[in-house]
């Protein structure tokens, strides 16, 4: 298979790459990890003129420790992120994440970043992002900006066409993390899947699968937070999704919306004790 | 007219140079361009994982990369196998440790899915000490074989995890 024809460019800094999206916006593509981008090229389901890859832009690569957040460059590869021990004791539940994100040999290529802005939908990452309280950083042609990841990922969000996002910053937020999804095959996407971070002063819980992008769920983390050690029944974490679920549900042609709606807290709660198992052998 | 660039990278020890076109995925090069038939075409959009090499020692699928990517870059195919198992010695008819537990262990077919298998298999078992049987099966979920089933490339593997 080959993709229409394009252009290629290879910028050697942030500068230079968010210049040549501005000139080309709406024609052009960010070249990142490329495992979700070279399909789309390969089957032509999107054409663009110009490909931008950015992957020798120096210190892109880099997980960086600040005193709130710790910051991960856009050409952080997913399985570097999940092998970090910065990730895995400061930003609990997104290592546990990554190690259902696709197989190892297209983590290794694949980047965190990527992942998230190209937001398919019941991906487990953006999920997450929105949950931990994640925000992007995004350089446009009015400058640096901080944007909530809700607000780019979330159900009325959008990544502007000439916006290029160059770090993650994801709160520092130690304590005990789980994951656990329902997919068709392993590794393949989703067909539900939760995070639950469970924190010192708070649980936070990212269901994937059962809107159109990945939700926070607040009412059932409280819950799972009060409860813990142990866990609440099915049936409240039922009851409170619906709090939760301000978006209409999602279904395809494979899976209706009744059973991801349905599958949704059983997977909520193996993911809950996914994370209270963390630490105990 | 298409625009094409200069491309320069080693491809199992063997310099290879080209003009390319940008939209050239490398999995086409390394067959086309650089003769090196092992990387093998399955799906073509990253899913079986037959076309896996190592750039730069890492492992990455070569259908979902553009040739021009691997621009100055070390490519290692199939062939070369006996490196990517850390110079290991080859037996009297010039298999290497991984191939020959694959014939042992009848872990193959028709053979399509097999370079790629080694290749990632051989990085794996060089990252990986001891792996348990879940690793295995974690590890092959990246491989689409339509022959055997899985058991006996499940089998060929354990056979060296030791």
């Amino acid at each position: 298979m080959t993709p229409s024809a394009f252009r290629y460019a290879r910028p050697g800094s942030v500068n230079e790459a968010a210049t040549l999206l501005g000139e080309h916006a709406g024609d052009a593509r960010i070249l990142a990890g490329g495992q979700s981008l070279i399909p789309l090229l390969v089957q032509r389901t999107v054409r663009p003129c110009l490909v931008i890859d950015i992957n020798r832009i120096p210190d892109l690569d880099r997980i960086e420790i600040f005193p709130h957040h710790i910051r991960m460059g856009a050409l952080v590869r997913q399985e570097q992120a999940r092998l970090s021990s910065v990730i895995r004791a400061e930003v609990c539940g997104l290592s546990e994440a990554l190690e259902w994100v696709a197989s190892a040999v297209i983590r290794e290529r694949g980047t965190v970043v990527g992942n998230l802005v190209s937001n398919a939908p019941g991906s487990e990452l953006p999920a997450v992002a929105i949950a931990l309280g994640a925000r992007f950083a995004v350089r446009d042609r009015t400058g640096d900006q901080l944007v909530a990841a809700a607000d780019l990922l979330g159900s009325t969000g959008r990544i502007a066409a000439d916006a290029l996002v160059t770090h993650v910053l994801w709160p520092r937020s130690p304590g005990r993390g789980g994951f656990y999804e329902v997919a068709r095959r392993e590794g393949h996407a989703p067909v539900v899947g939760a995070m639950v971070a469970l924190g010192q002063d708070g649980c936070r819980v990212g269901l994937c699968g059962v809107a159109a992008t990945g939700i926070a769920c607040p009412a059932v983390a409280r819950a799972i937070f009060i409860r813990f050690p142990g866990a609440p029944y099915l049936s409240e974490i039922d009851q409170l999704l619906d709090r939760d679920l301000a978006d209409p549900l999602f279904g395809n042609a494979f899976v209706s919306a009744e059973y991801r709606r349905e599958v949704a807290p059983v997977v909520i709660r193996r993911a809950a004790a996914a994370a209270a198992r963390v630490g105990q052998s | 007219m298409e625009e094409r660039l200069a491309l320069t990278m080693t491809v199992d020890d063997r310099l290879v140079s080209a003009m390319v076109r940008p939209r050239l995925l490398l999995s086409d090069f390394l067959r086309d361009n650089a003769r090196a038939t092992g990387v093998h075409v399955g799906c073509g959009q990253g899913i079986c994982g037959a076309c896996t090499v190592v750039i730069d020692g890492q492992p990455v699928r070569a259908c979902l990369m553009l040739a021009v990517q691997a621009d100055g870059c070390r490519v290692q195919t199939v062939a070369s196998l006996p490196e990517l198992e850390g110079g290991l010695p080859v037996s009297a008819d010039g298999l290497t440790p991984l191939q020959n537990a694959f014939r042992e262990h009848h872990a193959l077919q028709c053979g399509f899915c097999t370079p790629g298998l080694l290749v990632s298999t051989a990085i794996f078992l060089a990252r990986t000490k001891a792996p348990s049987r879940a690793a295995i099966l974690t590890h092959l979920n990246g491989h689409l074989c339509r022959c055997t089933g899985y058991a006996n490339i499940v089998a060929a593997i354990e056979s060296l995890a030791g």
